[in-house]
């Protein structure tokens, strides 16, 4: 379990994870706000 | 005799702070030395804003009647036909945006970013420049604050190719007040290597 935990922990894996964490991030603000050309005025 | 000065007038002059001292002196000269003061609000002659645009009108009714020449080829309730109508709605949607914030259009109908840094379009340059300058400095400061980690640690390489994840998503987390963490480290000389450390070729 701990060399599992390694395996995981290691920068490809940690970027793939980061990068499709981020980049879903991205696209659930691109969905709740479409098309942003300028900062929103509240 | 002249080495000597030589030497130690480099020394003077290569320190930080008077790095620090003449460019922000310079700096300030810059706008005392300027002779003609621009008016706050620059007048765009051929711009319009986009809600009195005509052709930005077009462009909406050119979109939107696209995409309803398309939506007659479906039935009524098909997946095609929501998907279409939910993209005529974003489009109007998109058109309303545009047309209610304070953004200026051209002949074409299509709006234009004033970068100039006046406030009153300080929606469309500034404070997203100013975002992506927080953002891009959380990132970049986490990780200069994880490799000056990894590098105290038994086996820096180690560290670095395999990630000690508790201590980075600390690290990651603690971020957000970089601008002061960075002014703190600048000013009690931490931010900077000395110049003992850096090499220089041979002269």
């Amino acid at each position: 379990m701990n060399y599992f935990l390694k395996y995981l922990s290691t920068a490809p894996v940690l970027l793939t994870a980061l990068l499709s964490v981020t980049s879903g991030f991205i696209m659930f603000i691109n969905f709740i706000y479409p098309d942003p050309l300028i900062f929103p005025s509240f | 005799m002249i080495s000597d000065f030589k030497s130690s007038f480099s020394s003077f002059f290569n320190t930080k702070i008077l790095k620090t001292i003449s460019f922000v002196s310079l700096f300030s000269l810059s706008f005392f030395f300027q002779t003609e003061i621009n008016p706050a609000n620059a007048d765009f002659n051929v711009l319009t804003t986009c809600k009195e645009s005509p052709a930005f009108q077009k462009r909406l009714n050119t979109s939107v009647k696209k995409l309803e020449n398309r939506l007659k080829l479906y039935t009524p309730e098909s997946k095609e036909a929501i998907a279409l109508i939910k993209e005529i709605e974003k489009t109007k949607g998109r058109f309303e945006r545009y047309g209610n914030s304070n953004l200026l259009c051209g002949k074409d109908g299509l709006p234009r970013i004033i970068a100039s840094g006046q406030w009153d379009h300080a929606n469309e340059f500034i404070i997203p420049g100013l975002l992506f300058l927080y953002i891009t400095g959380w990132i970049g400061w986490v990780g200069r604050k994880y490799v000056r980690y990894a590098s105290q640690t038994d086996d820096p390489f180690e560290n670095e190719i395999i990630i000690n994840v508790p201590v980075a998503l600390a690290i990651m987390t603690s971020g957000f007040l970089w601008p002061v963490d960075a002014w703190k480290e600048f000013v009690t000389g931490d931010l900077l290597a000395s110049d003992d450390d850096v090499t220089v070729s041979p002269r």
